[in-house]
Formats: C-alpha cells, sequence, structure tokens
C-alpha cells in the first residue's frame, strides 16, 4: 500500500478536497435565498440531518428504501430552514458535480489507457455521439419518452461503443483501429443528430436539447445522485481492480500478450468500465466536454504515470474541476452581467479546459505520448 | 529457471563447442524444457504468401540456439510463431510436449518469455517497477507482490547487471541501458525458455557485450532454454551452441556455428564473398563484396 501514500498523491487528494469543499460551500450558501458561508456551513453540519440516519438514507437512497431499512413509518421531524434549503436543493447539485467529474476522470485515464492516446477522452469510442443522437431522438421525434431520457441517452452511448468496437474488429482490434472507427461512428451520428435539430419546432425543445449535448447541472436532485451512485461505485471498484492492466496495456501489446494478458479481453472490458462510468455521467448532466480529457492529463502530470495512482488521483481531482466549473456555471453570469441565468457547465468547463491544455502543450515537449 | 544452478561440468564457454553441445544436452534431459515446431507454416493476415512454409526447428534443452538470416528472411516471425504470437496456418509447437497455442496464455508466460524488437513504456516508471511487470503471469488478478517476486525481481536486475539504475525513469536511460531493463524484465518472468529477438541490434559495442555476457551466463549457469535471433554472425557463433541459417523463409542449414559459419553458406545465405578464419573465439568473418549474381 505503500504506493498510496505516495506524498505527491497525498498532496493532490488534499488540496481536491479543499477545492471540492471550498466550491461547495459556495454554491450553499449563495442563491435565491442567501445566506451566510458561516450560515451555511452550520447548515450543511446540522446535526438534525448528519445524525440522522432516517434524513441521510432518505437523500441517498430515496424515501422508500429509507422506510423500508428502517422500518420508520412516521413523518420525519422538521428541519430548520436554511438547512432545508441546503440539504434539499443546494447540496444535491455539489454531490451530482462531484460524481460527474469523479466518472469522467476515471472514464478518461481508462481510454487513454486503452487507445494509448494521451489525447483520449471518455468520449473517443462514439459514447458522446450515440448519447447525442439518441437525446435528439428523444426530444425531437419521441416527446412522450423524455421522462426515460438519462437512460436512453446512457444506453444510446453504450450502443455507439459497441457499434465502434464492432467495426474495429477483424481478428481482434487495435487502438488505432478503435480510435478510427470512433471517428466514423462519431460523424455520422453527430450528422444526424445536426440534421434532428431542423425538425425542432419548439425553442424550449432546442434549449433543453442544447443542455444536454453540452453538458448541464440545472436543476439536478438528489434523485440524480441516486441515479448515478451505484454505477459509479462499481466503475470505480473495477477501474481500481484493473488499474495492473492498464499499466500493463501501457507497455505496448507485444509486451502485454508476452506477458501472458489475454489482451482483446482485459481491453474490451476494461473499456466497458469506461463507457459505464461514462453513462452514468452522461444520464444524470448529459455530455460534459473536456472534462474526462483534462483530468488525467492533470492527475499524470502530478503523481507520474503509475495507473494506481493515476485512478486514484481521478478520483479527486475530476469532483474538484468539475464542482469549480459549476460554481463558474451557476454563479458566473450573475457576477458578470448581473443577470438570474445560468449556462450549462459543459461550457465552462470548455472554457477552462482549453487554457489549461494549451499551458501543457506549451510547457511539454513529449506531448501526445503516454 | 534456476540461475543459481552452476552446472559444474561446464568448464569452457567459448572454445571446445562440440562439448559444450554435449554437457548441454546431458544437462537438458533432467530439467531443461524443450521447444518444438514441426512443419510451421506462419503468415501475415496482410500478405499473400506465408513468410514461414512448413519449417521444423528444434531448440536444444538448456543450450543457446541462435537464428541468422538476412533482413526479411523470416527470423523475427519464426520466434514469433514460437512463442505463439502468431497463430500457426498449420503446424504446430510444442513446449515440453504440450501445445503452446491451446496453452492459457498466462501459463505459457509463465514458462516461455519473449523479448520483442521494439518495447515501449511510460517514461516516467523506475526500472524496478518495469521489472516487476514480469512478474504479471506469476501473480493473480488481485494477488499482490509475494516474497518469491521480490526475489524474482532482484535476481533478474543483478544478472542484467543493472542494480545502478533501479531507481531511474525508463525515460532517461540510454537505448543500451533500456535494454538492460527489458532484459531483466524477461529475466523476472523466471521462463524455461526464452526466445530474444535481436537484442544487440542499435547497442554500443559495450551495451552489446553486456547483453552477450547476459546470455553467455544464461547459458553456462542456468537450464533455460534460449533462442535468439542475432544479426551478427560473429557473435552468433560466439554465444550459441547451435545455429540455424534461414534464407526467404526457409531453413538452409543448421548445426555447430563452425559448420554454419563458412564461405559457401555466407555466399548463399546472405550472398556476400567473405574469408572465415578458425579463431579461439569462434570463427571470424571478414566480408570482401556483395555479390550481385542474380
Amino acid at each position: 500500500m505503500r504506493w498510496l501514500f505516495d506524498p505527491k498523491l497525498v498532496t493532490v487528494a488534499l488540496a481536491s478536497v479543499a477545492v471540492v469543499v471550498a466550491g461547495g460551500l459556495v454554491q450553499v450558501s449563495f442563491g435565491a435565498y442567501s445566506m451566510t458561508v458561516g450560515e451555511a456551513w452550520r447548515a450543511v453540519l446540522d446535526p438534525a440531518v448528519l445524525l440522522d440516519p432516517r434524513w441521510l438514507l432518505q437523500f441517498f437512497v430515496g424515501e422508500g428504501l429509507m422506510r423500508s431499512i428502517t422500518g420508520f413509518q412516521g413523518e420525519l421531524p422538521e428541519l430548520a430552514r436554511e438547512t432545508l434549503i441546503v440539504w434539499n436543493i443546494r447540496l444535491p447539485r455539489v454531490f451530482v458535480a462531484a460524481i460527474v467529474g469523479l466518472n469522467l476522470g476515471i472514464s478518461g485515464a481508462i481510454f487513454q489507457a486503452v487507445t494509448r492516446n494521451e489525447l483520449a477522452s471518455p468520449f473517443i469510442l462514439g459514447v458522446s455521439s450515440g448519447a447525442g443522437l439518441m437525446i435528439l431522438l428523444t426530444l425531437v421525434v419521441f416527446g412522450s419518452l423524455t421522462a426515460f431520457l438519462p437512460l436512453i441517452a446512457a444506453l444510446g452511448g453504450a450502443v455507439a461503443f459497441l457499434v465502434v468496437y464492432a467495426i474495429a474488429w477483424k481478428n481482434g482490434t487495435s487502438p488505432v483501429r478503435l480510435v478510427l472507427a470512433g471517428v466514423i461512428v462519431g460523424t455520422v451520428f453527430n450528422s444526424l443528430q445536426t440534421g434532428l435539430f431542423f425538425f425542432a419546432d419548439d425553442i424550449g425543445v432546442v434549449q433543453s436539447a442544447i443542455q444536454w449535448t453540452t453538458g448541464s447541472l440545472t436543476s439536478t436532485d438528489w434523485e440524480q445522485v441516486r441515479m448515478a451512485l451505484p454505477w459509479t461505485i462499481v466503475a470505480v471498484v473495477l477501474s481500481l481492480a484493473g488499474s495492473r492492466q492498464l499499466n500493463l496495456l501501457l507497455l505496448g501489446e507485444q509486451t502485454a500478450k508476452s506477458l501472458g494478458m489475454s489482451i482483446e479481453k482485459v481491453r474490451f472490458a476494461l473499456s466497458g468500465v469506461a463507457v459505464l462510468a461514462a453513462a452514468a455521467s452522461i444520464a444524470v448532466a448529459g455530455i460534459v466536454s473536456f472534462v474526462g480529457l483534462i483530468v488525467p492529463h492533470m492527475v499524470r502530470n502530478l503523481v507520474g504515470s503509475d495507473y494506481k495512482r493515476v485512478i486514484v488521483g481521478c478520483l479527486f481531482v475530476g469532483p474538484a474541476l468539475m464542482v469549480a466549473a459549476d460554481v463558474g456555471a451557476r454563479l458566473g453570469m450573475g457576477v458578470l452581467t448581473g443577470a438570474d441565468s445560468q449556462i450549462p457547465v459543459g461550457i465552462v468547463t470548455g472554457l477552462v479546459g482549453g487554457p489549461y491544455f494549451l499551458y501543457l502543450m506549451r510547457r511539454q515537449q513529449n506531448m501526445g505520448e503516454l | 529457471m534456476s540461475i543459481e544452478h552452476v552446472n559444474a561440468t561446464e568448464t569452457d564457454e567459448l572454445s571446445g563447442t562440440n562439448e559444450t553441445i554435449e554437457t548441454g544436452e546431458a544437462d537438458g534431459s533432467a530439467d531443461a524444457s524443450d521447444l518444438d515446431a514441426e512443419e510451421l507454416v506462419l503468415s501475415y493476415p496482410t500478405a499473400p504468401e506465408p513468410v514461414i512454409d512448413g519449417e521444423s526447428i528444434a531448440a536444444e534443452p538448456g543450450a543457446v540456439t541462435a537464428l541468422v538470416g538476412p533482413n526479411g528472411s523470416g527470423k523475427s516471425t519464426l520466434l514469433k510463431g514460437l512463442a505463439s504470437q502468431i497463430a500457426p496456418e498449420d503446424g504446430s509447437v510444442l513446449l515440453d510436449g504440450r501445445d503452446v497455442h491451446s496453452m492459457d496464455t498466462k501459463s505459457l508466460a509463465r514458462k516461455l518469455g519473449l523479448l520483442s524488437q521494439e518495447s515501449t513504456s511510460p517514461d516516467s516508471i523506475t526500472v524496478e517497477e518495469l521489472v516487476y511487470h514480469g512478474r504479471y503471469p506469476h501473480r493473480g488478478f488481485f494477488e499482490r507482490t509475494t516474497d518469491e517476486d521480490a526475489r524474482a525481481v532482484e535476481e533478474a536486475i543483478e544478472l542484467a547487471g543493472c542494480g545502478h539504475l533501479r531507481d531511474r525513469e525508463v525515460g532517461s536511460l540510454s537505448g543500451g541501458q533500456k535494454q538492460l531493463a527489458w532484459i531483466a524484465l524477461v529475466l523476472a518472468q523466471d521462463t524455461d525458455v526464452l526466445l530474444l529477438d535481436e537484442p544487440t541490434t542499435f547497442l554500443d559495442l559495450h551495451h552489446q557485450m553486456e547483453v552477450m555476457e547476459i546470455i553467455e551466463t544464461l547459458r553456462s549457469e542456468s537450464d533455460v532454454t534460449v533462442v535468439v535471433v542475432l544479426h551478427d554472425i560473429e557473435q552468433a557463433a560466439r554465444l550459441a551452441d547451435r545455429m540455424v541459417a534461414l534464407k526467404d523463409g526457409e531453413i538452409r542449414a543448421r548445426g555447430a556455428p563452425e559448420e554454419i559459419v563458412t564461405e559457401e553458406l555466407l555466399a548463399d545465405v546472405f550472398r556476400v564473398d567473405a574469408d572465415v578464419v578458425q579463431t579461439e573465439n569462434g570463427p571470424r568473418v571478414a566480408p570482401i563484396r556483395a555479390r550481385h549474381e542474380d
């Protein structure tokens, strides 16, 4: 376990936690009902919630499951106004941001190893274009299915990934074939998706589609936390378990094979884990770009290329980036223009991610290799 | 592999090749592994004709077999076929009587190691971390490293002579140092059979000699069956107990180095006119000119 207490990794984790806490505090303090940071802090740490397993279960697993676990049938005790606002409305959004950032981080890290390409993102194998197409189809053509949009989007991403794999397969695959197949599927699906915008006759539908395809955390709730959390836990456990295989993939296909790895099985399984993580984030936040590309980069720069450390680092840096970006998405417009409107968080991640990447590119000579 | 089992009967490393073969065989019948390819047909999906078309080759147990031949003669392909990296179209490769292609990939990797020509790794891992990857086939999915892993890595690093590089990052090493680290990785794999694809090519003289010495140590002090592809015929003759010469995917000659390294064979296989002088360090080849007869 010595690798886990690597000083660099510990520093990265602590700094990320600090960013998440700071960003989270800003998020819970400001809004239509403003309170001081002190009030917000007290509301977050309100013992009426933190020390009451019924409230915690109600939030994290839902009311029905809470009642069957605790056997409690009455009304839950009332909460203070601040506590109610913080816990019911503002805190879940921070949790969702953290979960999305974490999923995109590990998904990107896995895809970068599987394709042996530093510029790979969670969406390199068609996941985003499949999800995007299904989002547009649902909103524009099958309006009655809108309630199932999160599920449909996640499934669309997973199916597109399988199509990419099938196209790339010819007595096995290779990183290059996979990436090319991803480009092929992405191009076709993106065209179809853009074409569907023409058939949207309602500005509301278009805005909703844009929110989903650029990624947004507006009006996320505990329901989103509950939807993503189980899959996230599965993805985290599997990616940690797979980190040794990821390390071996970095030594190249030939070496991995001669050391006895069943390379096709491992590659497909790891890609599956990455798609699961990406799909979980799509289901709750839509297609947030750049996070999955940039987080593994930052982590690798900070802790080195050992994938055990990279994956653990992504578990911290992903949430930090996403929570911070969502502060900008939720409150940025208010600060800049005074208008009471929010922008999709995907726009902020792109605005932050681009320049950071430029900085990396200028600083690093050997960009593009792992 | 048991590097520490010193073969007491082995007295002479470089001269008296015939004796070496005999002791090698006597030794081999006890512990060392057999690697036999029969009527092997190997081809690539992109090429219409098989690269190797029905050749048989037996690696001598516990000894060093060198594959030599001009560029494109199929040496590396044959080696990959022996390592089950290419599925044979026909024929079979038997490792101690078992078909390598039907073996589970991990259990094959515990018995047979392959060092490929091009090896890539992330720049920021240390030599020691790299060598530990050689233990992959010995570990279960969730298993941590054991004392045995640590011992194998230690022995491998010592034998490959890269102890002083242990904590250096692979990206900071020279080509020769990298090759030593990669050799340590396959040694840590702790296999009975070791296949090396041009381990000395592109190295400076010092590192070529380092690599040669590692193979010589394996030959004289262990039961490991080694098959090595070498570009340099003199090196091959000096190092190997047996040589196999390939041209155009066909085995043209096989036998002890002094039977193989002759003026006729150099003319036939390598298409050069050369003088061959037998010295106590093995045959010396002085190339004179390339032949243009065809």
